[in-house]
């Protein structure tokens, strides 16, 4: 595991009497993206702070490329991209001064820092309007700079901090596959959302955050085991009574238990999308007329109500 | 590159174009007419239908540098209520019918009410005390027998050989002694140099705040950079700034109003200290303050009421002791004092040590603090 681009032991961080961060630990191999999936308040963000050495941990290690990050440290940060959750850039500077500002601060320069800014522009899709001052850009191009300057020294780990936060539908398509294409690339890649449906999406692994506690972590079909793994069948009636269907509906192999009402059913099942036309054909042997049938199978939001006993949006 | 972007970002302000280029040069234009010497000039109007002795007085006045205009009565005494004459002297027919006789005159003057009229009406009265003394030359050589045209040619011949003493006049007037060597724009000039330079460099601590508050600080410090050079990185921005602002106002005041600046490499290292204060006190303000409309706000307070206090706005000179010994608290009135020695009494590097001592610790001690805030500021908004 030496090889590991990121590691992060039993990292802790307290403001006052609150524990923002405990014990949290993981590593990113390279070319993996790994997700860190929470609410807002869960410790998201003072995470990556202390991966990216801008606070210091009270206690735990951050290793990036082998090497030790603190606040103090300058050699590990050449390996780093960070992608801040606001915009961090200047609003009156154009998107190639931004590009070029950054460049320098990260010790590229010359012709090596021309090239390079020429690059980025084009990766991010800002080449043509790269002389406008960024304040004059949409909010999704000011996404794609924010994002372009976090990949200009070529780092080995980028870490993106909720990079879709109030951007259009069509621009956070653009940077989804953004990140797809660099993972590919073989960067590692540190995500934080709050939307289930990005980290389903992108990463590999996928840590699930909550008052500061890594809540568990995996792959996400190894998470939804976590649940058991039940699949769950509703089924609405118009006609007849779901009650008198509920013991048959009980007896198909792969029913593990049936909730009924008179107009209403709720079944968990092993496999829905196999058993659901059995389901229906039972229910309507027994004079009960389906109006409505809905399958719904676990996800990360039902894995991480199950571990917290909150949504992910609460 | 964190400074050069700052100085980038304050001229590319359009908000500040005014403030910066134009505005000062017309504050130092306004007050070195109101207080510069060349506002000393008498203005007189002689009036009259032309004659011998209108014109005599009008050369007369004139070769003393008072400005003459040739009015009519009525409207030399308008102009006069107005202040814009110093005074009005009118020279009718039967004062120069008597003048060409030879006989006694009498002219009508009126005085104006501004404090410079009173030195107006004694240039006026040199002026008819000259010409009288002319004419009694010109008269002692008629009785002597010497033709009217000969007795002229030789008077005149006479003032071309006479070498008038020179006076050198010591002034035992403390505020005399002050200003002794200070020229029309000089005290706007050094007065707005100090104001303008600290209120641009202060301006800047806005945009610190902003800075900050757009998650750009924290980026920096995510890249291969200390925190030390960090703040180094803003107090050399804040110091260029400062720098950009006071170098454009001595090379402007120096080209459009003639301000000589003394010796420039000491006037410079003055500027260079002063601006240092200034940038170590735009940090300490964009740290302590949250909000950027707040910073601006208060830094444009901070920065007249130092300048006022400093004797950017009003001399020092003529501050009462009590006020003079406050007014030490602020940079301005030591390098006031340093710029008044090096343009007024050509001080050297060891005349002015006091000032430039006293304007380093500030300096040092300003950026000292402004560095500490700064990364106090920084570990909050983490």
């Amino acid at each position: 595991m030496t090889d590991d681009v990121l590691v992060v032991d039993s990292l802790v961080r307290r403001f006052g009497d609150l524990t923002a961060v405990d014990e949290v630990s993981f590593r990113i191999a390279p070319g993996e993206t790994y997700g860190l999936l929470g609410p807002n308040g869960a410790g998201k963000t003072t995470t990556i702070s202390m991966v990216a050495g801008l606070i210091a941990a009270d206690a735990g290690t951050v290793t990036v490329a082998g090497q030790p990050m603190t606040p103090r440290t300058t050699e590990p940060k050449r390996h780093l991209g960070l992608v801040p959750q606001e915009l961090a850039i200047y609003p009156d500077l154009t998107g190639r001064e931004n590009l070029a500002l950054f460049g320098k601060l990260q010790g590229l320069r010359g012709v090596e820092l021309k090239g390079r800014v020429d690059e980025v522009l084009t990766l991010i899709g800002l080449a043509d309007r790269a002389k406008d001052r960024s304040k004059e850009y949409s909010g999704g191009m000011k996404r794609r700079l924010n994002i372009g300057i976090g990949l200009l020294n070529r780092p080995t780990l980028l870490i993106l901090d909720e990079p879709t936060v109030g951007v259009d539908p069509q621009s956070r398509h653009a940077i989804l596959e953004s990140v797809e294409a660099l993972s590919g690339e073989g960067m590692a890649v540190l995500y934080t959302t709050h939307y289930m449906e990005e980290a389903e999406r992108l990463c590999d692994r996928i840590g699930i955050i909550d008052s500061g506690r890594l809540q568990a972590e995996g792959t996400r079909d190894e998470l939804i085991r976590l649940v058991g793994g039940v699949d769950t069948i509703r089924l609405g009636g118009s006609g007849g009574d779901l009650t008198a269907a509920a013991e048959e509906l009980r007896l198909i192999p792969g029913v593990e238990r049936v909730e009924a009402e008179r107009r209403s059913a709720i079944l968990t099942v092993k496999d829905a999308p196999a058993l659901v036309a059995q389901v229906v054909g039972t229910a309507s042997a027994r004079g009960v007329t389906l109006a409505d049938v809905e399958i719904a199978r676990p996800d990360l939001e039902s894995v991480f109500l199950h571990l917290t006993g909150k949504g992910l949006r609460d | 590159m964190v400074a050069g972007t700052e100085l980038r970002l304050f001229l590319r302000d359009r908000s500040n174009l005014f403030f910066v280029f134009v505005f000062p040069l017309l504050l130092v234009l306004m007050i070195g007419l109101q207080f510069g010497e060349g506002a000393r000039s008498g203005r007189v109007a002689v009036s009259g239908a032309g004659s011998d002795l209108q014109s005599g007085l009008v050369e007369r006045l004139e070769d003393d540098d008072v400005v003459v205009s040739d009015l009519a009565w009525d409207d030399a005494l308008a102009l006069l209520a107005r202040g814009r004459l110093d005074a009005a002297v009118r020279v009718d027919a039967a004062a120069a019918t008597a003048y060409d006789a030879g006989e006694a005159v009498t002219l009508e003057v009126v005085r104006g009410s501004a404090g410079n009229a009173q030195v107006v009406e004694q240039q006026v009265r040199s002026a008819v005390d000259s010409l009288r003394a002319d004419r009694g030359r010109l008269l002692a050589l008629e009785d002597a027998g010497v033709p009217p045209d000969r007795a002229a040619s030789a008077v005149e011949a006479a003032e071309g050989q006479v070498v008038a003493p020179e006076l050198e006049v010591t002034s035992v007037d403390r505020l005399s002694q002050e200003f002794e060597g200070m020229g029309q724009f000089e005290f706007g000039a050094s007065g707005q140099l100090l104001l303008f330079t600290f209120l641009a460099c202060l301006g800047g601590s806005a945009t610190l705040i902003q800075a900050r508050r757009l998650g750009v600080v924290s980026r920096m410090l995510a890249g291969p950079m200390t925190s030390g050079e960090l703040v180094a990185g803003q107090i050399l921005g804040r110091w260029a700034i400062a720098l950009f602002q006071g170098g454009y106002l001595m090379v402007a005041t120096s080209l459009i109003f003639g301000v000589d600046w003394g010796n420039l490499p000491l006037a410079l290292l003055v500027l260079l200290l002063f601006s240092l204060v200034a940038a170590g006190a735009a940090i300490l303000l964009g740290t302590l303050l949250e909000n950027e409309g707040a910073a601006a706000g208060a830094g444009i307070g901070f920065g007249l009421v130092l300048a006022a206090l400093g004797g950017s706005m009003f001399p020092l000179e003529l501050f009462p002791d009590t006020m003079r010994a406050i007014s030490r608290i602020t940079p301005h009135a030591w390098a006031y004092e340093a710029l008044a020695d090096i343009q007024r009494r050509d001080g050297g590097l060891l005349d002015v040590l006091p000032q430039l001592g006293v304007l380093a610790a500030m300096a040092l001690a300003l950026a000292a603090l402004g560095g500490w805030s700064l990364r106090r500021s920084l570990a909050r908004a983490m």
